[in-house]
């Protein structure tokens, strides 16, 4: 059997199929794999279902683009560089997209669940909440609910049947096709390693039938076999590796570089009509490729996103305040 | 104890955090949100209760951020953390019981404090589709204790949410929907809830019998009749036990010098 994982980001792209269901890792703004998500815009990919445990820059991008038919999450928004997402609210309203919304704690737990190979979990969350209006069944309205990879039912509710401790909700392991992951180093087989808060990616990668894992750098296996403790994800779990620096920009990587604050308020500004997003894709995304953006992104500016190796983030005050 | 600012020594942001800051106990354990919910937390770091232990939702457990992190899953979480890990960990950590206090915010509230940050008008045709519930009802459902920071305008302070995000004192019961007693549907899980609102007018609690939110403290220059008006409920005035205390200036030291220097979440007071 073939060890060799190694892929290009165009060949990333295309493994995610139209009407793929993908998750990510990372979290709001830090560590998505952007590189891959601007080259799905640039293959039109469609009629996505994207399943997260929130949402994020990302998202704001290929839902903007028209890729996504289905998004199933909590959370949308660029942190304080955009309030809510904006491309999400205008496809909400336009009824272009299907939301299914979950809170942060079940999407989690739903992923823990798909990771340990079981069909639902079991949490005490959010009792009470519209979330669990059974009128707010977004999938089951649509007549999506076919007990395969959507689950039959958004929720169940049960009585604890071991001690006595009352009302439980049941929630559907969250199945999904493809884990696209952007993380620090990859080993040539596949092993992990993340720096920092790890997020959910242990959970996202463990459920996800492929896993594409695109790091900063791709390191001799040996070099993260000498430390095993220190790895996040198993070699076997990941089915595809690249290489791809600054695949992250504009989120941010812990270790590496920050959020380019400035690149997501002008996208979150100038997203929040059609038009605007449009000309941002044709400024940022088509007719480029990675290293055109790293290009025309400069040196200057990556160089003052640049984390301070000991501290692991761009302190301010080398560069002034904000 | 140091000396309280005069009106014109501080701003809104400023009174905010400080009245935030002051519902932490020392050697609790805190679930820190982005933006000024993280400031209020450092403040009482800083002052009052040096013990009290910080969650960032993103994984960050008992974290000590010497630079102010601009979201729970910035790089600067975990300088100083006893443990950088994942969502899995601190929601888990939370569902066990181990948080004191959540602070969250809101675009709107009712008067049992269930709070909207999912959409408003109508779920099923929005008017304008907000952010979501992020960790705010999984917070709330977790802690002893949540504190809300909101704008006070009165189209926020409605008789009913257009979407409970995030259960108050008094929940919809489904599939029905009837409200009932969070305590009623919450059961062994019960640990509390809302315990204030602090708004840009005054901070509210909550009768946990009836369930009902009261005007407990009003802010300077603002009266309870004003601030009654400024609700679409009929807002209980009786308890009133007069001014949110204003910030001290060792408060406004910490906060502008120490904790956010570059304005990132709460601005300077420009003064003459």
């Amino acid at each position: 059997m073939s060890t060799d994982k190694r892929i290009t980001l165009q060949h990333a792209a295309e493994i995610i199929k139209d009407g793929s269901s993908l998750t990510f890792s990372g979290f709001t703004i830090w560590r998505r794999p952007m590189a891959i998500v601007f080259e799905l815009i640039r293959q039109h990919r469609t009629q996505l279902h994207l399943i997260e445990v929130q949402g994020g820059s990302h998202t704001e991008f290929l839902v903007g683009a028209g890729c996504v038919d289905i998004w199933e999450s909590c959370w949308v928004g660029h942190e304080l560089y955009g309030k809510y997402g904006a491309n999400l609210s205008r496809k909400v309203a336009e009824k272009k997209i299907i939301v299914e919304d979950y809170s942060h704690a079940e999407m989690m737990f739903r992923f823990a669940a798909a990771a340990s190979g079981a069909p639902y979990a079991v949490t005490q969350t959010a009792l009470g909440t519209d979330i669990h209006n059974p009128e707010y069944d977004m999938l089951g309205r649509a007549g999506l609910r076919d007990g395969k990879r959507i689950a039959k039912h958004k929720y169940q509710f049960t009585e604890d049947p071991f001690f006595g401790a009352g009302s439980q909700v049941l929630i559907p392991a969250a199945k999904v096709d493809i884990a696209v992951m952007c993380v620090q180093q990859v080993g040539e087989e596949g092993t992990v390693r993340v720096n920092g808060q790890y997020y959910s990616d242990p959970e996202v990668a463990r459920a996800a039938d492929i896993t594409i894992v695109m790091a900063e750098e791709i390191v001799p296996e040996e070099y993260l076999r000498r430390n095993a403790d220190q790895n996040t994800i198993v070699s076997f779990e990941v089915d595809h590796i690249l290489e791809c620096p600054y695949g992250a920009h504009p989120t941010g990587m812990f270790g590496r570089y920050d959020v380019d604050g400035s690149f997501l308020k002008e996208f979150y500004g100038r997203s929040r009509t059609q038009e605007g997003f449009d000309d941002f894709a044709n400024e940022w995304i088509h007719g480029q490729n990675h290293m055109s953006y790293l290009e025309k992104l400069g040196w200057p500016r990556m160089l003052n996103l640049k984390a301070n190796s000991a501290m692991n983030y761009a302190p301010r005050e080398k560069k002034g305040g904000k | 104890m140091s000396e309280h600012a005069q009106p014109e020594q501080y701003g809104l942001a400023d009174l905010l955090c400080c009245a935030a800051s002051r519902e932490v106990g020392n050697n609790e354990i805190v679930f820190a949100g982005t933006g000024l919910p993280m400031v209020a937390i450092l403040l009482a770091q800083n002052t009052h209760a040096p013990n009290l232990k910080l969650i960032f939702e993103a994984g960050t457990l008992d974290g000590r951020p010497p630079e102010l992190p601009t979201s729970v899953g910035d790089a600067r979480c975990e300088m100083g953390a006893s443990r950088a890990s994942g969502l899995y960990d601190a929601f888990c950590i939370a569902q066990r019981g181990y948080v004191d206090l959540g602070y969250l915010g809101g675009a709107e509230v009712d008067q049992y404090g269930n709070v909207n940050t999912t959409c408003i008008g109508d779920y099923l045709d929005p008017e304008l589709r907000l952010t979501g519930s992020g960790g705010n009802p999984d917070i709330n459902s977790f802690a002893r204790r949540t504190v809300f920071i909101m704008v006070h305008e009165k189209r926020r302070f409605v008789e009913n949410v257009s979407y409970i995000t995030s259960p108050g004192w008094r929940v919809k019961k489904w599939p029905g929907g009837e409200f009932v007693h969070r305590r009623e549907l919450y059961g062994a899980a019960f640990r509390g809830g809302p315990s204030a609102v602090i708004s840009t007018a005054g901070v509210f609690r909550f009768d946990e019998v009836t369930g009902l939110m009261y005007l407990d403290t009003c802010h300077p220059g603002k009266t309870p009749a004003e601030i009654r008006d400024l609700c679409q409920f009929d807002l209980d005035i009786s308890r009133v036990k007069g001014e949110t205390v204003a910030p001290t200036l060792e408060e406004l030291r910490i906060i502008h010098e120490v904790l956010d220097p570059d304005e990132i979440f709460i601005p300077k007071v420009k003064t003459a």
